[in-house]
């Protein structure tokens, strides 16, 4: 009698244990899936479907010392498909030189460069998103909206930063030839709880060090789910380099037609009024 | 210092000796060991200083590379043995920079487009796979012979250290990966830090090792020669004392233990025992001689017969060592003066502690050694040597010209070791990888050309070119790499091949930026930044090659001086090897300048021991013979002067007038007694020249400990100092008396010295 008690009761404790063990594992899956949510919201609420910007790049070596480019750039949205369109202005030595970029969501993106010096333009085929942007410490893939499915997601809690109370959300390729591909192995970013803006996001080698640390400044609602980081910085940890990117113009409206955005048109796209 | 003061303080010595030597016991323990040869030399050295001044603009040059040797690198294991070590060399902390096969960026042109990626991402599996890598490899000039070599039998993982002070960790990790990470592929590694590490391994070794066979040996020689425990002991006890006391001085006056430190021990081995021989040897054969005088009696007498020769043969010696001081080496000049303070230590102690402490013991009134009636085979030596001086010197002395004039021609044939890679035997993983980076991959040597102006210029890219393509016709030069490299790749990718602008310089400023612009976006831009500085006004030109001379290394720089002076532009020349190649010139003005200094030393002390100009002349012959034939013979049998065989000359000349001095010395009291010279002579090379032989024999057993040691360089000292030791004893034992005959100098007959 005594020992069909006692297993009833280890049956119990069992099935009760087992339905904890459930609830916990659903419960850190809903985190995850928060968490990628946020990232999704995170990085919609800074992507334009149609916008003309003026920039300032400047680069910093570790002593300090700097290189300033000065460029112009439009984005329209068609459908999924988005077209970008970089333009240096300054300094003289690159004026001129475009590059145009078609932005997919499930393939590569197609990148086109046209140097005026050459009068000549090539397609880019290029699967590394973690190469330099314009040779400053941003990568190409800061530059661009990464495929969320890449990676998974995690919320390591709260933190604040500048008063603004954030999530610290962890994201780690999925594939190391992702990790290769964006060029970073773990990345942590601050998210604002109200507003989804991301304040900060570092990343992290295979070893588990700092690579480089990003600073989002200035935020500017251009629309009303819609904002833009007039300042971004960027710090390689490694070497000590640095480079900010200030927005010193914007407008939402862009002129040209979808088929001016197109490789054959580089040459006058080169020179064009924006 | 007299004989009384010996005895009088007898205790006092003793205690004091002791103490001495106990408390140099505590700095010993701190010693450091130094294996960078570049810090051997002095700083305004101006390769050292260029090469400074190149690495503050583009960033620590020193790098390890490890050769993977395979029947085919591209084989799916080995090339998966290259990524895993590759990134597990990544994940270590402690290297700014790893560079393998999987680190090269490709960057192509073909129909309209620029391909830029990874030349190899992951391992390729299928044949085709690997048949596309092996063209593409053979098709990318910037790899193809240097990262991988055109047999496909070794590729590369160059790592960068972060700073120099830790190369025996760099290595223990870089062995434990290998471990950790095993393949069948044979593993060379070469670098300065890996040399230096192995050097530094080595030195500790050796002094282990050479320390105690030295002093073995030593006892074994002092037990032949006096049969004694007390002859052994007391020579001995000095030869221990002065080691523990001239090795406490390094940490003391800041220095560190280099390789050329080696010899330190083994010299005091060799020299120490010197003046306490001479002791022993007198009061045995007093013991044996006077037995009913007391301890003190013959002690005192001991002293006043040995006094003057050995302090003389004492300053004569520390003089020659001391021309050391005057050496480029900073090692050289450091030994100089810590044997230098040694064999005055041993002096000062043979005359102090050995009269005191054997003044304590009991006396023994026979010995072995001095009641054997057999005169032995270096008698007869002797005996027929004096006879064919004393009846045909003028023979003797064409004999020793003619074989002078034969020997020394060889000078012209000695060369300069141009690198310190035979620091390490031939044998040695190191050179071995030397020898396959010489053979397969381009060259084991780098000179690094700092230019100066505006780098976008393409008038100064073009000049540039020319330096470059006037190298890249040099047979030995593997290969020229600068931002000539980087711009005429993006102008083969930007460009069709039938195109006027293909793998060339563009003709205008403004290209040139685009084109480095276009690398920065699909390349690295700090791959950029080790040809170009930040701010485009420096460029860096790497000639990789290789070289067993310096005329090699002399020709690379000949053509770039040519290139300045024809395009006025403004170079600096650097690198490791060119720190060794002047490191390798300046040993040959070193030795001069020890030279000059130990001769004139020697030539002055002679002159004021003998009062006469004519004993400097004569005391220095010996020593100018011994150097200019073992100078020549180095010539003739292909030895090259190296950091450590450059010290021979003032080290064989402190040691080698010791046995000229004890002969005049006889052969003046000879003469004084109212010998003739033919009779004095064939008494002073009879008697005293057996003590000097055995004298002459006991510093070359001292030496010969050397030949044990792991460094090729160090045991071609011992040979040298060793036929140098033999050619002063032949000269002090044959061809003085022979001149002595001849010239009967005055200063030998005077009465007074």
């Amino acid at each position: 009698m005594k020992k069909e008690k006692i297993g009833k009761r280890a049956i119990t404790y069992a099935l009760f244990a087992l339905l904890i063990s459930v609830l916990l594992m659903s419960a850190g899956e809903n985190e995850d899936i928060k968490a990628k949510d946020i990232c999704l919201k995170s990085a919609s609420v800074v992507e334009f479907n149609d916008i003309k910007l003026s920039v300032t790049l400047r680069i910093y070596n570790k002593d300090g010392a700097e290189r300033v480019r000065k460029l112009s750039s439009v984005t329209k949205k068609y459908g999924e498909e988005g077209k970008m369109l970089l333009r240096f202005d300054q300094p003289a030595d690159y004026k001129g030189t475009t590059m145009l970029i078609y932005d997919y969501e499930t393939k590569s993106d197609d990148i086109w460069i046209y140097l005026p010096s050459l009068r000549k333009s090539r397609r880019i085929i290029s699967s590394e998103k973690g190469k330099s942007f314009m040779g400053s410490e941003f990568s190409n893939s800061d530059m661009s909206k990464p495929s969320l499915n890449d990676f998974t997601y995690k919320i390591l809690g709260s933190e604040n930063i500048e008063g603004h109370d954030c999530w610290k959300i962890e994201t780690i390729p999925n594939e190391k030839a992702v990790a290769e591909e964006y060029g970073f192995f773990k990345k942590i970013s601050l998210i604002d709880k109200e507003t989804f803006l991301c304040y900060k996001f570092e990343t992290f080698d295979i070893k588990g060090v700092l690579i480089k640390t990003a600073l989002l400044k200035q935020y500017r609602q251009i629309s009303e789910y819609k904002y833009m980081a007039m300042t971004m910085e960027m710090k390689n940890e490694q070497n000590g380099r640095r480079s900010v990117i200030n927005i010193d113009n914007y407008s939402e409206g862009v002129s040209l037609t979808e088929s001016e955005f197109s490789p054959s048109k580089l040459e006058w796209l080169s020179t064009c009024k924006l | 210092m007299n004989s009384c003061f010996a005895i009088r303080y007898r205790w006092a010595i003793i205690i004091l000796t002791a103490v001495i030597v106990v408390a140099s016991i505590v700095p010993i323990t701190r010693i450091k060991i130094n294996p960078d040869m570049e810090s051997y030399f002095p700083d305004k050295m101006e390769s050292k200083r260029n090469s400074d001044k190149i690495e503050m603009v583009f960033g620590d040059q020193e790098q390890i590379v490890i050769i993977l040797e395979t029947d085919d690198v591209l084989k799916t294991s080995t090339l998966t043995r290259i990524k895993d070590l590759s990134d597990h060399f990544k994940e270590i902390s402690g290297f700014s920079n790893v560079r393998s096969i999987y680190d090269i960026t490709s960057i192509k042109g073909e129909n309209g487009e620029i391909t830029s990626c990874s030349l190899i991402a992951y391992p390729p599996t299928t044949d085709s796979e690997i048949e596309k890598l092996r063209n593409d490899i053979k098709s990318n000039e910037n790899i193809y012979g240097s990262i991988i070599s055109k047999d496909f039998r070794y590729t590369v993982i160059i790592l960068n250290t972060k700073d120099k002070t830790s190369d025996k960790e760099y290595i223990g990790l870089i062995k434990e990966t290998l471990n950790l990470l095993p393949g069948r592929e044979n593993i060379y590694i070469n670098g300065v830090p890996f040399l230096r590490s192995e050097a530094s391994e080595k030195i500790g070794n050796d002094i282990i090792l050479l320390l105690p066979i030295g002093l073995i040996i030593m006892m074994l020689f002092l037990w032949i020669s006096f049969r004694d425990t007390i002859g052994v002991l007391l020579p001995f006890s000095v030869v221990i004392f002065s080691i523990v006391f001239s090795m406490a001085l390094i940490p003391l006056l800041g220095w560190k233990l280099s390789i050329i430190g080696v010899l330190i021990p083994i010299m005091m081995i060799a020299i120490a025992n010197n003046y306490g021989v001479h002791f022993i040897s007198r009061y045995q054969e007093l013991c044996s001689a006077k037995p009913d005088s007391s301890i003190a009696e013959i002690v005192k007498e001991c002293l006043k017969f040995l006094l003057k020769p050995v302090i003389f043969c004492g300053l004569t010696t520390i003089a020659g060592v001391l021309g050391l001081v005057l050496h480029i080496l900073t090692p050289a000049s450091q030994m100089g003066v810590v044997v230098s303070i040694g064999i005055a230590f041993a002096l000062l102690l043979s005359i102090t502690y050995v009269p005191s402490l054997l003044s304590v013991l009991k006396k023994k009134n026979e010995y072995k050694s001095f009641n054997s009636k057999r005169k032995g085979a270096l008698f007869s030596v002797l005996r027929d040597t004096s006879r064919l001086v004393t009846s045909k010197p003028h023979r003797v002395i064409f004999i020793f010209l003619a074989f002078l004039f034969l020997s020394a021609a060889g000078i012209l044939w000695v060369k300069i070791a141009p690198d310190s890679n035979r620091i390490l035997p031939g044998d040695h993983s190191y050179n071995k990888s030397i020898n396959i980076a010489d053979k397969y991959l381009g060259g084991s040597k780098i000179i690094n050309v700092l230019v100066e102006g505006d780098i976008k210029d393409p008038v100064l890219l073009r000049k540039i070119e020319n330096m470059e393509r006037e190298l890249e016709q040099i047979s030995f030069v593997g290969s020229v790499t600068s931002v000539n490299t980087i711009i005429k790749e993006i102008s083969k990718a930007m460009n069709n091949p039938e195109d006027s602008l293909y793998n060339r310089i563009p003709d205008t400023r403004e290209a040139v930026s685009q084109y480095l612009e276009l690398y920065n976006m699909n390349g690295n831009p700090e791959e950029l930044e080790n040809f170009t500085d930040f701010d485009y006004t420096k460029a860096l030109i790497r000639i990789q090659f290789k070289a067993n001379t310096i005329g090699e290394i002399n020709l690379i720089l000949k053509k770039i001086d040519e290139a300045k002076t024809n395009s006025e532009m403004t170079i600096l020349t650097g690198g490791y090897c060119l720190v060794e190649k002047n490191m390798s010139e300046t040993i040959v003005s070193g030795q001069y300048y020890s030279l000059i200094f130990a001769v004139t030393a020697i030539f002055i002390l002679l002159t004021v021991i003998f009062g006469s100009i004519v004993a400097g002349v004569m005391g220095t012959i010996p020593l100018l013979y011994a150097v200019l034939v073992t100078f020549g013979l180095m010539g003739w049998i292909g030895m090259e002067l190296n950091i450590v065989t450059a010290l021979i000359s003032s080290i064989s000349i402190g040691l080698g007038v010791d046995f000229t001095i004890h002969l005049f010395w006889r052969l003046k009291k000879e003469l004084s007694a109212g010998m003739e010279y033919h009779e004095a002579i064939l008494t002073s090379v009879t008697t005293t020249g057996r003590g000097i032989a055995i004298n002459a024999l006991s510093v070359m057993i001292g030496f010969s400990v050397l030949f044990f040691s792991e460094f090729p360089l160090i045991r071609s000292f011992a040979f040298l100092i060793i036929l140098s030791l033999l050619l002063c004893l032949i000269c002090a034992l044959i061809l003085i008396p022979s001149l002595c005959i001849i010239i009967k100098p005055e200063f030998l007959k005077k009465d007074k010295t």
